[in-house]
């Protein structure tokens, strides 16, 4: 991956994924990587890290976060970079989960199985 | 000025849902109008009106989603509760993405209602004080002379009185008497507080 890749010498925004997630929303993540950095810290401590470099272009709080502190993760991360958008993937019953995500500073929720165009979607118009 | 009281607006197409959240809003000791539709709702309502809204998504004609767009739109504030029996995520999304205050799906327990009523009253009765607060600012910002602004924008940079002069042109003991002028009018006690002041009024 070059900058040339992003668009001649802009900077290359790098899309940070928080959790392992699906399998297919891995595969979704994976091909993003044809057009951006796509990095997948080993912990939500690490991934806070990555949210508060500059290069941080999107956050993406995967699927298998379920269990975890989530609100709690997503307020750190709105704290450390207040225009970041941040996309969290979660079950397509979970409605009061979406709306808590939301409230506690998500930019939107994607459902499980997230579509490739979906999710490329949301997340181009992030790191325009 | 005397405060308007708060009321909470219900908005449902559903006579029996709508009934039944003004009893249950009643009991709790709140004020509450219903309307059976946006456009009646939409027809009697104010911006300045403060409480907040329960809102149905889905009603024949214009639906919950669109009259909250009618709303902001108008400059409406008012926080606004959802409530669906059909919800989904996008629709939760978009409503939370145009500025809803919670969206809650039915059926739901009375004190879960109740909660999150209190809470977006809190919250408008906070918002409507802040505004209130920062219009006075503004009164008195609007009382300054244009020479009484200028010492006031530099002070509030952190210049000293001996700065200011040299940046107006005039004497020390002239921008002491401005700076007088500008803290009297203000209402400020402190330097601190008329920075506070203008940080609550800057865009």
């Amino acid at each position: 991956m070059n900058a040339d890749n992003n668009g001649g010498n802009k900077r290359v925004r790098t899309i940070i994924v928080a959790g392992q997630s699906s399998e297919r929303t891995r595969e979704v993540l994976r091909a993003l990587s044809g057009f951006t950095n796509v990095i997948w810290p080993t912990s939500l401590e690490s991934a806070l890290a990555q949210t508060g470099s500059k290069d941080a272009g999107c956050l993406v709080i995967a699927d298998d976060l379920r269990e975890e502190p989530i609100d709690e993760f997503l307020q750190e991360a709105r704290e450390l970079q207040r225009n970041l958008p941040i996309f969290v993937i979660t079950d397509p019953d979970d409605v009061a989960e979406a709306v808590s995500a939301m409230r506690h500073g998500a930019t939107a929720v994607i459902e499980i199985p997230p579509s490739y165009s979906a999710l490329c979607e949301e997340v181009s118009r992030a790191l325009q | 000025m005397k405060d308007i009281p708060q009321t909470v607006f219900v908005v449902d197409d559903d006579d029996a849902v709508r009934n039944s959240l003004r009893m249950l809003l009643k009991s709790a000791g709140v004020h509450a109008e219903a309307s059976a539709s946006a456009q009646e709702f939409l027809s009697t309502y104010e911006v300045s009106q403060p409480g907040c809204l329960v809102l149905d998504v889905r009603m024949p004609g214009m639906s919950g989603l669109e009259m909250q767009h009618e709303l902001n739109l108008r400059g409406a504030t008012i926080p606004v509760i959802f409530i669906t029996g059909h919800g989904d995520i996008p629709m939760a999304v978009e409503a939370m993405q145009h500025g809803a205050f919670d969206f809650l799906q039915k059926p739901f327990r009375d004190q879960e209602l109740l909660d999150r009523v209190q809470r977006a009253l809190v919250r408008d009765a906070e918002y409507r004080a802040r505004l209130r607060h920062t219009d006075r600012i503004r009164e008195r910002l609007a009382s300054l002379s244009p020479r009484e602004r200028e010492v006031l924008d530099l002070v509030t940079q952190g210049k000293a009185n001996k700065m200011v002069a040299g940046d107006l042109g005039v004497s020390q003991r002239t921008v002491e008497i401005h700076r007088a002028h500008v803290m009297q009018k203000m209402e400020a006690g402190s330097l601190a507080e008329l920075v506070r002041m203008m940080m609550a009024v800057s865009p």
